[in-house]
């Protein structure tokens, strides 16, 4: 007998799995972060007489200030004890004053021997100067005394400002 | 007479066997042939299909949208802008869709190489248009909450953005969003001198990308 064979393809329907599909979009935005610096010149000062003496203070930062810090180094002079006041003026000082003021204190009496960190609120706009005044007192034997400036962010920048475009 | 009676049967049994020998290779032959050849029968149906499309677009919704920022900023300071995500597809999403900001080039504002500073993104949907000056007249609702974009600058990093309503089921709608830029930045310069590492003075563009996912996939029985 002839065998006969019938064969039944059984095909099995392919459905391909569909991958999750994505939307997507892209916007763009350019951002700058700005600096805060300023400096100080002269930085060192020797007292030999209680002869008041003047530093300028320049922003060289492109974020504007509400506060800045100057480091105070006083040394230790050979005898003495000079003490020693530091004053801020928006404007040059003229004959010891400031526009005939007296200037706004920054700290408080300073010592010799000593390391301080005093802050004013006069402050130097962008690309703008303060001027320093040291005033000695008691000063009988040569000292020298050395100012650093001290910016600290956020607390000593403008106000946050809040944009909308 | 019997020796030729013996004779012709002995020719017809083999007159058998050669036969019965050719049926079988015959039958062989066939059964062989047969593993090849098979009854088939064929049937056809036909149904049509249609691909559906998923589509988001992204626009200002109110001002500029993305667009680049011409100020400096400064630690603490917000830039907002306002864009509309709109699936326009016939596709529905799932329930959200996913956010990462690249930098470049990457730096500290961007890549954390300054712990604990840099630039955040924070992004919250009105139910109406925002105004320019950043009200929602509608209802709020907080999508991103304030993440360093060095936590989200990578495909693989990407963050999921939550409660985004306008966005699920839905094909059409439009989720209004207001996206914040803020700077977290604290350090000291010292006589003129930013510290090392910093994030002073840097620039850098962003890349928002957002990605929404079609819907999961349904099973129709017809």
């Amino acid at each position: 007998m002839a065998a006969v064979l019938l064969c039944a393809a059984l095909v099995a329907p392919v459905r391909a799995g569909a991958a999750g599909s994505r939307g997507t979009v892209l916007g763009s935005e350019s951002v700058s972060g700005g600096t805060w610096a300023a400096t100080a010149g002269p930085t060192s000062m020797t007292f030999t007489t209680n002869t008041y003496q003047t530093s300028t203070v320049t922003n060289t930062g492109t974020v504007a200030l509400s506060a800045i810090s100057y480091k105070v180094t006083i040394a230790n002079p050979a005898s003495g004890s000079p003490t020693f006041k530091v004053f801020a003026c928006a404007v040059a000082w003229v004959s010891n004053l400031c526009s005939g003021g007296t200037g706004t204190q920054a700290g408080g009496t300073l010592t010799k021997n000593t390391i301080t960190t005093v802050t004013s609120t006069v402050v130097p706009a962008v690309g703008g100067k303060v001027y320093l005044q040291v005033e000695p007192s008691g000063v009988s034997a040569s000292v020298t005394v050395t100012l650093g400036t001290s910016i600290t962010s956020p607390t000593q920048l403008r106000a946050a400002v809040k944009t909308n475009r | 007479m019997h020796q030729h009676h013996h004779t012709r049967t002995k020719t017809r049994r083999h007159g058998r066997a050669v036969v019965a020998g050719l049926f079988a290779m015959s039958v062989g032959l066939l059964t062989t042939a047969g593993v090849y050849a098979a009854l088939s029968g064929v049937a056809t149906g036909s149904e049509s299909v249609t691909s559906a499309t998923l589509n988001l677009t992204l626009s200002p919704d109110v001002g500029v949208g993305f667009s680049n920022f011409t100020g400096a900023m400064a630690p603490g300071d917000t830039d907002n802008v306002y864009v509309n995500l709109n699936n326009t597809g016939s596709l529905a999403t799932a329930a959200g869709m996913t956010l990462w900001v690249a930098g470049t080039p990457a730096n500290a504002l961007t890549n954390g190489t300054a712990p604990g500073e840099g630039l955040t993104v924070t992004a919250t949907q009105c139910s109406v248009a925002w105004t320019l000056a950043g009200v929602c007249g509608g209802t709020t609702t907080p999508i991103l909450a304030t993440a360093p974009i060095s936590t989200m600058n990578t495909a693989g990093t990407a963050v999921s953005l939550s409660n985004v309503p306008s966005l699920v089921a839905t094909t059409g709608k439009v989720a209004h969003v207001q996206v914040s830029l803020g700077l977290l930045g604290a350090e000291t310069s010292t006589n003129g001198v930013a510290p090392t590492p910093t994030i002073q003075g840097l620039s850098t563009t962003l890349a928002y990308t957002f990605t929404e996912q079609q819907r999961v996939g349904t099973a129709t029985n017809l």
